[in-house]
């Protein structure tokens, strides 16, 4: 369990990119979590808002996207990998070695909060 | 009157945990100053990562001159077991950290002469989940699973298993006694990390050995 450290980290990441714009706080942020990156979605979701209170990212909604693990097979080219098989392909069984993706943990977009304005 | 705008959206795509990357190219850089091969040692609890040290520390001193930061939770137990064979031994307590992270790492290297060591082992805290996300630094990354372990473990961490650079089995003295089913493991293994060299030991018997030694040196294995 290591979501707690991640939420953090995001944090960090996140703060930094408010601040190049101004000080604006977020409404809502978009992360990228392979399926090979070892991060649970759920516990990443249940540990940001403890982890956000206090900084500009308090109340922000955090979406995670799962990216699935993409092979690339000697014959079949691109494929779908499933986690509980490895590394292999799952049409013939031929070892992918690389991840062409699917090993994300990474920070995709901020949606801005609009600071509040006044009724002229 | 109210004015709505639209949400504004702003494009970032970084990695979340680029902070620990770049301390982690810091270690690196130090350590390929000081001629230092350092690994990184992963498993999960118990399946022998400080027994084998004590042996390489034992066998190898004299010929190959090895540190070792040892990541534990709590205690300091596992640095005074590796001290007896004369090598530093540093313990980072971790806390409720369930990892070792490049800042910890970074944190404790004043602490080594680092010119003054050939090989500086970096024992992650027993776990197979969250140290595959922190890279710190590292020459080479080692993932034990002992033979009392069940067989599928690389297939239920297939993380810290794709991120390694060689696979070591241990406790192979106890493979018959605990019915091991040695092929499983190994196609298993070859699951999650085609092609990555697997070297089968036992730091009780000392066989198999070799190879480890080998890779400790930095030699093919």
């Amino acid at each position: 369990m290591h979501e707690a450290s991640i939420a953090l980290s995001l944090i960090d990441v996140a703060s930094e990119v408010l601040r190049e714009n101004g000080g604006a706080r977020a409404s809502a942020l978009t992360v990228r979590v392979g399926a090979w990156s070892s991060v649970v979605p759920e516990a990443l979701t249940a540990a940001f808002p403890a982890c956000a209170q206090g900084t500009p990212l308090e109340g922000a909604h955090l979406n995670v996207v799962t990216v699935p693990g993409v092979g690339e097979c000697p014959t079949h080219g691109p494929v779908t990998l499933d986690v509980r098989r490895g590394l292999r392909c799952p049409a013939c069984g031929a070892p992918t070695p690389t991840l062409v993706q699917g090993d994300e943990l990474e920070l995709d977009e901020i949606e801005l909060a609009e600071p509040q304005l006044e009724e002229s | 009157m109210t004015t709505t705008q639209a949400p504004r959206i702003v494009t970032v795509r970084q990695n979340i945990l680029k902070a620990n990357d770049h301390t982690a190219a810091g270690n690196r850089a130090a350590f390929r100053a000081a001629g230092v091969r350092a690994i990184n040692l992963a498993s999960s609890p118990g399946a022998g990562k400080t027994a084998l040290l004590e042996r390489t520390l034992r066998d190898l001193a004299g010929s190959v001159r090895m540190g070792v930061a040892v990541g534990d939770l709590a205690t300091e137990n596992d640095a005074a077991r590796l001290r007896q064979w004369g090598s530093q031994a540093e313990q980072i307590v971790t806390g409720t950290v369930c990892h070792l992270d490049a800042d910890m790492v970074q944190n404790i290297l004043p602490r080594f002469d680092l010119d003054a060591l050939d090989v500086l082992f970096l024992e992650n805290v027993g776990n197979l989940v969250c140290p595959s996300s922190y890279d710190l630094g590292e020459a080479a990354r080692a993932v034990l699973i002992s033979t009392t372990e069940g067989e599928d473990k690389p297939l239920k961490y297939p993380t810290m298993f794709n991120t390694a650079d060689v696979v070591v089995i241990t406790k192979m003295d106890l493979a018959d006694a605990v019915g091991f089913d040695r092929e499983l493991c190994r196609e298993n293994i070859d699951r999650a990390r085609p092609g990555v060299p697997i070297i089968e030991l036992s730091s009780r018997s000392g066989a198999g050995l070799d190879a480890w030694f080998a890779f400790t040196r930095g030699e093919r294995v």
